[in-house]
């Protein structure tokens, strides 16, 4: 079953059509990354995934569970009811540009805080997922130190954790490495890797095409709110088809 | 030294009224203060108007007005007599300069509390959002500390202001500090009441910066 199902999505901001039907499947330990020029609407297709927008028509499923739908082809998307909207948010994972940690609590609350009152695991539970998350993300050593203490790509490290903690079926990335500088990006994508290697879903928008290739299944070329190309990674890198595509690689 | 120390009992007890018109002013005006934030920043445009014109009133008018308004509106506007009002140690008068007190102080805050809150990152709210926090959770454990820490530096001024601001309630004829060293003044014909009673608030409010000092130090484990 698919861990991801978007049909025919469009969303506009007022008059700027940003999302002209896209259609993305993601299938279960699939890795997919969404590539393309600046303003092709990417950031925008993750966050209509994430709830942070709302799309206009179209179908959202996640983990089978329906998030909006169309009640016909191109009608305005009716979406689900606010119970049904948390258990979607429970089933997927953000990881943010900026990372969006709470600078006010400790690394170990950034991780155990939605466990604990979101998801009513125990306090012992909780803080032992995080213990084994950090470790697994080579950041032990500082559970309690604060967000502000941390590098980027520890602090982006540590909201990959948080991301994890609650065991999603599938985890969006939007450029996680984009706000680090160079010597920076190499620990996230590492950790990254990792998660591709244990099977886990991802959707990972990326500028870092070798990345991408390395790590995807798939990767999908959005321009102007289309997709203009999609395929196995190697393939799209290598031998893109399209003429925006090769343009587009052309750059890199 | 005797009349030194007749002053100082004096003033004491008027320092009594003047602490508690300070707490109770705190103790009403920062949680309204919240909820007219709120309600200044609500989406509904006419709502949003309302308590915009609230604050622009509470703001723009002299709060010796206002308090003036609070103690005399109810007998003559809804010809309520107000005299029997007493809430156990405390007479109209008294209740009166409270509520005026919170409700521009209130205003004041709101003020305050909107650019704390409208300065927080969306990232903050979306973060929250993916994560499962219902808005009272995000509001409660995400936003309202981190706003906290924003705007301290602002609410310590305000805190400073109400304390020298007390004195207004000698217009109700609260027996406040100020009000109690009008009357040794004049009776004495001294301004000796007046240093003392300057003394009394200069110490006052030192003890509020050391206060609000120590809690925004507490505060500086992040960012
Ligand atoms: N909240 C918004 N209101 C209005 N326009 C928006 C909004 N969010 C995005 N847009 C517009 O939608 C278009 C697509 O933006 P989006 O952020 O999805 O692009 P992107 O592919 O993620 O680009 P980048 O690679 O620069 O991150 C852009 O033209 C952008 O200006
Ligand atoms: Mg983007």
């Amino acid at each position: 079953m698919s861990v991801l199902e978007m049909k025919n999505i469009k969303k506009s901001f007022g008059d700027l059509e940003v999302l002209k039907g896209i259609d993305l499947t993601v299938e279960k330990g699939e890795v997919v990354a969404i590539i393309g020029p600046s303003g092709g609407g990417k950031s925008t297709l993750l966050r209509c995934a994430t709830t942070l927008e709302t799309v206009d028509s179209g179908d959202i499923t996640i983990a089978g569970d329906v998030l909006c739908a169309s009640p016909s082809e191109g009608a305005k998307s009716v979406y689900c009811d606010k119970k049904m909207m948390q258990e979607v948010r429970s089933r997927f994972g953000l990881v943010f540009q900026n990372f969006n940690l709470f600078p006010h609590f400790s690394v170990r609350r950034n991780i155990t805080e939605a466990l604990i009152h979101v998801h009513k695991k125990s306090k012992e539970e909780a803080d032992k997922i995080c213990d084994n998350l950090l470790k697994k993300m080579d950041m032990s050593s500082k559970a309690d130190a604060y967000p502000c203490q941390l590098s980027g790509g520890q602090q982006q490290r540590v909201s990959i954790a948080r991301a994890l903690a609650t065991s999603p079926d599938i985890i969006f990335f939007d450029e996680p490495t984009s706000a680090l500088d160079p010597e920076l990006t190499a620990g996230v994508l590492k950790v990254i890797r990792e998660l591709a290697e244990e099977k886990m879903t991802m959707v990972i928008v990326t500028h870092e095409m070798s990345f991408a290739r390395d790590v995807a299944d798939k990767i999908i070329f959005m321009a102007g709110g289309v997709i203009v190309e999609q395929g196995p990674a190697e393939e799209l890198i290598n031998n893109p088809k399209e003429e925006r595509t090769k343009a587009f690689l052309a750059g890199y | 030294m005797d009349k030194l120390g007749a002053i100082f009992t004096q003033l004491l007890n008027g320092f009594g009224f003047t602490l508690g018109i300070f707490f109770f002013t705190i103790i009403f005006s920062i949680p309204l203060g919240l909820l007219i934030a709120k309600g200044r920043m609500a989406k509904n445009k006419i709502v949003s108007a309302i308590f915009r014109v609230y604050i622009s009133i509470m703001r723009g008018t002299p709060l010796m007005l206002q308090l003036l308004l609070v103690y005399f509106g109810p007998y003559y506007v809804f010809k309520v007599s107000t005299g029997s009002i007493q809430v156990g140690p405390f007479n109209y008068r008294f209740i009166a300069t409270v509520i005026g007190f919170s409700l521009n102080y209130a205003a004041y805050f709101a003020e305050i509390f909107r650019g704390g809150i409208q300065s927080m990152p969306k990232g903050q709210y979306e973060a929250a959002q993916v994560l499962g926090f219902t808005p009272l959770q995000t509001y409660f454990k995400i936003i309202l500390p981190q706003v906290v820490k924003r705007v301290l530096p602002s609410v310590t001024n305000e805190v400073i202001t109400l304390v020298k601001d007390t004195s207004l309630a000698q217009v109700l004829a609260v027996t406040e500090m100020f009000t109690a060293a009008s009357k040794l003044a004049s009776a004495q014909v001294s301004v000796v009441p007046f240093v003392v009673a300057g003394v009394f608030y200069y110490v006052f409010n030192g003890i509020i910066e050391i206060i609000m000092h120590s809690i925004e130090k507490k505060m500086s484990y992040y960012q």
